[in-house]
């Protein structure tokens, strides 16, 4: 059985490099059979995507997408320097 | 006369999301007088992300001034990317400076991409295997163009724009193991030898929004995760407030 720690670098790997991704930021872990994604992304599509490329990385396993979609906030006050 | 900058980075456009970034750019001119861009504009550095980080950000009512991240490279398009938004009025950073009149006080802007290498005493140096030392080189470059640039420039204030951290601080909430991928220490090096008001960067995305460079030069992390608003607004001399 491949050791965990080398699913989590191959997916986060996957991430990376995959065009249809292309995120750095993911963390990713690996707990037995399942596969768990946090971290911030920027839309609804792109959070569906990311479970995907680390779905076909880690075929087997149960992918727990817990990832956000960023909320852009209005902008605040100042801060003076 | 004080200064107000917005600044966010790591605004990661493509198609799946053009249009979204612009609406919270509405009424800008009465919150800043300039809005600078900290890199990672696009997500893959495709000519077509590229178009849609134009039509984001032309035509405001402010200065908008940007750098390109480790992002906006990807595809080996950053020379054109530039090219597309300096064409849409955006001016773009590579290692140079930039000085904006804003009410007649000159704004100077130094920066670049940055790179990294790492914090002091847990840091690459330029030994062993030629490609270690293309990466160490490659920041020190940088830092050193950064120096002659804010040497050089003649202006009220100065900011300094940046992808890659200069600090460690803005940092925090990264795993430390990363940390020479985010950022060097040699850039704030050169900053803190010639001075500057301000240091703005991204790329950190899990990483705080408040530092400090070890000459006392305050540093802000506009990663857009890391601000969780549509830009932050900075006050230069704020002496009585903006």
């Amino acid at each position: 059985m491949e050791a965990p720690q080398y699913v989590a670098a191959r997916v986060q790997g996957a991430l990376a490099e995959d065009d249809r991704t292309h995120e750095l930021g993911i963390r990713v872990d690996v707990r037995g059979d399942q596969l768990f994604l946090r971290g911030q992304v920027g839309c609804q599509e792109r959070r569906t995507l990311i479970a995907d490329v680390a779905a076909e990385a880690a075929p087997g396993l149960t992918i727990h997408n817990e990832l956000s979609v960023v909320d852009i906030r209005e902008p605040e006050e100042e801060e003076t320097l | 006369m004080s200064l107000r900058i917005a600044a966010v980075g790591d605004v990661h456009l493509g198609a799946d999301v053009g249009g979204r970034y612009r609406s919270h750019l509405t009424g800008i001119e009465e919150k800043a007088d300039v809005l600078l861009l900290a890199g990672d504009l696009t997500r893959h550095g495709t000519l077509e992300e590229g178009e849609v980080v134009v039509q984001e950000f032309r035509d405001l009512p402010i200065p908008v001034v940007a750098v390109l991240g480790n992002h906006d490279h990807h595809s080996d398009k950053p020379a054109e990317i530039a090219a597309m938004l300096r064409d849409a009025g955006i001016m773009v950073l590579h290692d140079d400076s930039v000085v904006i009149d804003i009410n007649g006080t000159r704004l100077g802007v130094v920066g670049g991409k940055g790179f990294g290498g790492g914090f002091a005493g847990k840091c690459a140096s330029e030994f062993g295997e030629p490609e270690i030392k293309a990466f160490v080189n490659h920041t020190k470059r940088i830092a050193d163009r950064w120096r002659v640039a804010l040497k050089e420039l003649e202006a009220d204030k100065r900011v300094v724009l940046s992808h890659y951290s200069p600090v460690n601080d803005t940092l925090a909430g990264e795993p430390p193991e990363i940390y020479p991928f985010l950022g060097s220490y040699l850039l704030a090096e050169a900053i803190d030898a010639e001075g500057a008001d301000l240091i703005l960067h991204g790329h950190a995305h899990m990483g705080t929004e408040k530092g400090i460079t070890s000459a006392g030069i305050r540093v802000r992390n506009v990663a857009l995760p890391v601000l969780g608003r549509a830009y932050g607004v900075y006050c230069l001399n704020g002496e009585g407030g903006c």
